[in-house]
């Protein structure tokens, strides 16, 4: 890396680069220095790396800024590029909807502004016309309020540089920045308030509506820019770099910048009913989505001590353009985000922002498994400072864990086990030892119980045994060692015949005999001697037992003899008593059942209707709100099903564009052919029409060959849309399936815990009527539409949960409906009107209601 | 996303001998290669270990451990196939360099596994990279990291560090050479529990069970990070084929052959 370009980049760091000081200015000066002198030579590459690391280290968009101010005054023709380059960069931004991007550009055109690059009066026409395009779409008669997700977007943008340049936009141009605040503040008085319904971390499913007094992002942002302005747009954590510069930035040259559009309004549905809007809204959301919705887990006295609120904007700002944009980039991302420029301490800020990012719904920008890595490396970091905070973070959420929505609870878990497993699986387990005095179903327990199945997943049984030792009563908690519970051990004397059965077939696979050759024996001897239970048990568990010794031992056995198992599992009630076997033979071990399953959807030996069907057979349902074991299974069948038509939707738009490209090819050669056809050629001295017959013959083969090509990549495009559309079928059918399961399953059972339609969370005349050992008869009490028996118990520490189980129930399956529909609600949206005729008709529980409407972010209809 | 700190022209700091192309042809497959290879595992290691881990970057296809030549046991390193390219790259971009089973691990991507790779190529039967341990990225040895990432942070939370520092062991001195993969995370809060700090005591504490004796064959290997890697990696391939009629309950023998079949039936239900 030549020196120019590391003094760039590191700008504003403490590196050998600057000789290990901080001094902003001292960094401008000397970076200045090398960039000026480079300039002539190499202004091609110096360009667009500046624009890039203005771009992708947007936390110090300042000093980038006050660099290509002191360049204009050395080369304008540069600096005009600059400018330029950023138009067209904004403008495309725009028009593709990138958000970060946008917003990152607008930042750096402010600071340009403050480096007098920019006229003041240009940027307010930037936000003028990204102000009149946000009031045009929420104008009901004009604009397409649907699409409101944009329109604040654009608000936001605006809003988000005046921490920026917002004192100088006061002083150089009071009128202009007055008016836009003015129409901001119209935008605000039309735009409706954005309900955080179906996306907020924690909801009480009792409560209506909730978020009516609460402020949404935008109104938040909109009063911390107030209160910013009152107090003199001074703010602690933006730094002003240019100001030391002010005497001789004042005589560069300001220069144009073309005004810029934005996109057209979307059409607003040519039949506009609650549906179609509806479904445009939820597109438009996902286009825009909000960047961040606070979790607020910690005290303010923690996170806002001795800041302005807009401080906490702009912090917030930094952290997640650092982990947007050095995603990927381990050490660089740990290192900008821990050495922040700022005045005051933000641990447990940056804490909150990162879980409130690993735990945004519906979808975090990145898998969870990357805030997982940034949270290790934070807490390398910072060895003394971060594992406190983020200790402190999961016990806020562990106290919280009852409101916690599930999707964000699952995420919790996998992060947490995970988390530990880096750092020895070290944690003071004591704290949650009250969890055993708690009923099976309390969500603390489940928590702790599901955290500990994690761990041992990722270690062994053992290991995490020895982890909980100073807390001995929780090994209660741990789920049984993982081994396989094969019905035809030696030593298991009982149905004697069965057991020589499976010798018999573990003899015929040991002998390497063909599928064929098992089914004939099948068919010829077991089924019509023994009938088809017994054949099924036998079979699938004398197959499970071969595979069982790891993951590729099934897989194994799965593609050799999958066939004698479809051609017994032959239709979905068998495919159910298969899934049933799998579950009973690796009982103990619930990631190998899972596995298992995945395994035969795979290879498509049992259906997701199947799967579905077993989920919600009574023993399953019995468990829905003690352990996690059976919505894994159903959310793996789920997202598998979604996983192949994601896979079939990219693969359908590569094809296309090797149609395009065949095409081209077929007519490039055809024209070839028919030119060379139509020339006169002399032969042997005679005209002849077209070209030596040996270029003839070579160009008709092509052109034959192209037309082939073009041919058969359509035939396969074509294959693979009949394909997509049998998977979205499938994935339509899927969904009436579940719903229908979920909706039967919950009639009785939400009947019985509501009152006037609320669930009541608890029994206050029952609450000492303690009954603890009671929860055998739980089985019978569910299937009866649940228990009447209050389980609470008043013994331990902690706020006592005294929630009665069947009430429990209800909660924990209600909210799996809510966060299953919110993370397909995309592939369901298009269903929605067989969905509302076949499923979500009248006489459905309003809270079942609630949860589906929720979860697709549908506006609540007055039913 | 950001390529300011990427060197575009370093996809993987390893050439395998027996890809069939020349540099160019095997930087074009592992652009678009769906399978990563994973090494420095430990040799207890499960194939559903490393499932639960990898699959938390995409749904996976496959798994081939890697196995000792001689010894058909694991040896350290598999391969992992997903589905998508997407799902591959992040197995690379955010697994590699953390821990799996007690050990930092290294994801790379591969240029796809093929019969016969998955027997260890090193000299003594095992893992070839392991013989060349210093190409490792400095992040994921169990180096004392924590003095050299301090410096260059802001003067702020450097003072603030200095006065933690006291308060966390980072080296638990007792187990002599060989250096903690990571500090020891450090909650207090509601309860501060002093005797924390002793972490790594965890294990030895116990003495005569096995895993004390996995520990101490973990030290072994990382003990001789400064000495002679050959050496070091026959004894760990001796003490490990010592340890191996031990009964180890959490893995789960393994032969990748049917023949094999029969024996390990046999050996894990006595």
């Amino acid at each position: 890396m030549s020196s120019w370009r590391s003094l760039v980049l590191r700008i504003g760091e403490k590196c050998p680069e600057y000789g290990g000081n901080v001094d902003f200015k001292d960094h401008l000066e000397t970076c200045f220095g090398v960039v000026r002198r480079e300039l002539e030579h190499s202004s091609d590459d110096i360009l667009p790396f500046l624009l890039q690391c203005a771009k992708e280290l947007p936390h110090k968009i300042p000093l980038y800024g006050t660099l290509v101010g002191l360049l204009n005054l050395e080369n304008e023709e540069f600096v005009r590029e600059v400018v330029e380059k950023t138009q067209t960069n904004l403008q495309d931004a725009l028009f593709t909807g990138s958000c970060n991007k946008t917003r990152v550009l607008l930042r750096f055109l402010t600071v340009l502004m403050c480096s007098k690059v920019l006229q003041p009066s240009s940027l307010i026409v930037v936000f003028e016309t990204l102000l009149s395009s946000a009031a045009t779409t929420v104008d009901e008669d004009k604009g397409n309020p649907s699409w409101q997700a944009r329109a604040d977007f654009y608000i936001t943008c605006i809003l988000s540089c005046l921490p920026w340049g917002g004192a100088e936009l006061v002083e150089q141009v009071p009128e202009e920045i007055d008016r836009v605040m003015v129409g901001i503040e119209a935008y605000m008085s039309i735009r409706s308030h954005v309900s955080d319904i179906g996306l907020s971390a924690f909801e009480d499913f009792n409560v209506n509506d909730k978020s009516g007094g609460e402020k949404d992002f935008l109104e938040d942002l909109w009063g911390r820019i107030q209160d910013l302005s009152s107090s003199g747009w001074k703010l602690e954590s933006v730094p002003r770099p240019h100001l030391s510069f002010e005497p001789q930035l004042v005589g560069g040259k300001a220069h144009e910048f073309a005004p810029i559009n934005c996109p057209e309004q979307p059409e607003s549905p040519a039949a506009p009913s609650e549906i179609s809007c509806g479904r445009q809204k939820y597109e438009s959301e996902l286009k825009y989505p909000q960047r961040i919705r606070r979790l607020n887990i910690f005290p303010a006295s923690k996170l806002e001590v001795d800041i302005q609120p807009i401080d906490r904007f702009v912090v917030e700002e930094y952290l997640l353009d650092v982990l947007f944009f050095l995603n990927g980039c381990r050490k660089e991302g740990a290192s900008y985000m821990v050495g922040l420029h700022v005045p005051f301490r933000y641990e447990y800020l940056m804490a909150e922002t990162i879980f409130s990012q690993l735990l945004l719904l519906p979808q975090p920008p990145f898998r969870p498994l990357y805030y997982t890595l940034v949270i290790i490396d934070l807490c390398k970091a910072l060895p003394g400072a971060f594992p406190t905070v983020v200790a402190g973070a999961v016990r806020a959420l562990f106290d919280k864990i009852a409101d916690l929505d599930m999707e964000c609870r699952t995420r919790l878990i996998l992060w947490f086990a995970h988390h530990l497993s880096n750092f020895q699986f070290i944690w003071p387990w004591e704290e949650w030892a009250f969890v055993l005095e708690l009923p099976k179903w309390a969500p603390q327990r489940v928590f702790v119980q599901e955290v500990l199945e994690r761990e041992i997943r990722l270690s062994y049984w053992e290991k995490i045994k020895q982890s909980i030792e100073d807390t001995p009563t929780l090994v209660e908690l741990l789920p049984p060692k993982g081994l396989p519970n094969f019905r035809y051990t030696a030593e298991d004397g009982r149905d004697e015949t069965e057991h020589s059965l499976s010798v018999e077939l573990n003899g015929m696979v040991k002998g390497r005999l063909s599928s064929k050759e098992i089914m004939s024996w099948i068919d010829e001897t077991v089924l019509p001697t023994h009938g088809l239970d017994v054949t099924l048990r036998v079979v699938i568990q004398t197959l499970l037992d071969i595979g069982s010794k790891s993951f590729t031992h099934l897989v194994t056995v799965l593609e050799r003899y999958g066939q004698v198992i479809s051609r017994l599992c032959n239709d979905q009630d068998k495919q159910v008593m298969l899934i049933a076997e799998v579950s009973c033979y690796w009982k103990n071990n619930t990631q190998m059942t899972a596995i298992a399953i995945d395994r035969m959807m795979s290879y498509r030996l049992i259906s997701n209707l199947a799967i579905v069907r077993w989920v919600f057979s009574p023993s399953n349902v019995n468990q829905f709100h003690t352990s996690d074991r059976p919505w894994e299974i159903l959310i793996n069948a789920v997202s598998k099903t979604y996983n192949r038509i994601t896979d079939l939707r990219k693969e359908i738009s590569s094809i296309k564009n090797d149609v395009l490209s065949a095409e081209k090819a077929s007519s490039k050669a055809r024209e070839e052919l028919e030119s060379a056809d139509s020339k006169l050629s002399l032969m042997d001295g005679e005209p002849v029409v077209g070209e030596n017959p040996m270029k003839m013959k070579r160009l008709r083969t092509s052109a034959e060959k192209a037309k082939e090509e073009e041919a058969s990549t359509r035939e396969s495009l074509e294959a693979k849309e009949a394909l997509l559309a049998r998977a979205i079928n499938e994935n339509e059918v899927l969904f009436l399936a579940l719903y229908t399961s979920f909706s039967t399953v919950l009639v009785e059972p939400l009947r019985d815990a509501c009152i006037d339609g609320i669930l009541q969370p608890s029994d206050k005349v029952d609450e000492m009527a303690i009954d603890t050992d009671d929860t055998s008869t739980m089985d019978l009490d569910m299937e009866n539409g649940g228990s009447k028996k209050s389980h609470s118990n008043g013994r331990q520490s902690s706020d006592s949960y005294n929630v009665k189980e069947n009430v429990q129930w209800c909660l924990s399956t209600l909210a799996y409906v809510k966060s299953i529909t919110r993370q397909y609600a995309s592939e369901i949206w298009p269903h929605v009107e067989k969905l509302d005729k076949e499923i979500l008709t009248e006489d459905m529980h309003p809270l079942l209601r609630k949860a589906i409407y929720s979860g697709l972010r549908r506006p609540p209809t007055g039913l | 996303m950001a390529s300011l700190f990427r060197d575009p022209n370093k996809i993987s700091a390893y050439r395998d001998r027996r890809f069939p192309g020349d540099q160019e042809e095997f930087e074009q497959t592992l652009l678009k290669s769906t399978t990563v290879y994973v090494g420095n595992m430990s040799f207890y290691t499960t194939e559903e270990q490393a499932y639960e881990l990898f699959s938390r970057a995409g749904e996976i296809k496959k798994i081939t451990m890697g196995l000792d030549k001689n010894t058909k046991t694991p040896c350290g390193f598999c391969f992992v196939l997903y589905y998508s390219r997407e799902d591959t790259e992040d197995a690379v971009k955010y697994i590699s360099g953390t821990i799996l089973d007690e050990r930092p691990i290294r994801v790379d991507f591969d240029w796809g596994f093929q019969e016969g790779r998955q027997w260890g190529r090193g000299r003594s039967g095992g893992q070839v990279r392991d013989e060349y341990r210093t190409d490792y990225d400095p992040d994921i040895l169990p180096k004392l990291f924590i003095l050299a990432v301090f410096s260059g942070y802001g003067k702020l939370v450097q003072k603030e560090l200095e006065a933690q520092r006291e308060l966390v062991d980072y080296n638990a001195g007792s187990l002599g050479s060989f250096h903690p993969i990571m500090p020891l995370p450090h909650y207090g809060g509601r309860h501060e529990r002093h005797e924390r700090n002793q972490g790594y005591g965890g294990s030895q504490r116990h003495g005569r069970d096995f895993h004390h004796r996995k520990r101490y064959r973990d030290d072994d290997r990382r003990e001789p990070e400064m000495s002679k890697r050959t050496s070091d990696h026959e004894s760990r391939r001796n003490y490990d084929q010592d340890s191996r009629p031990e009964k180890n309950p959490r893995f789960r023998e393994r032969g990748d052959s049917d023949e094999d079949e029969e024996g390990d039936h046999r050996r894990r239900r006595p």
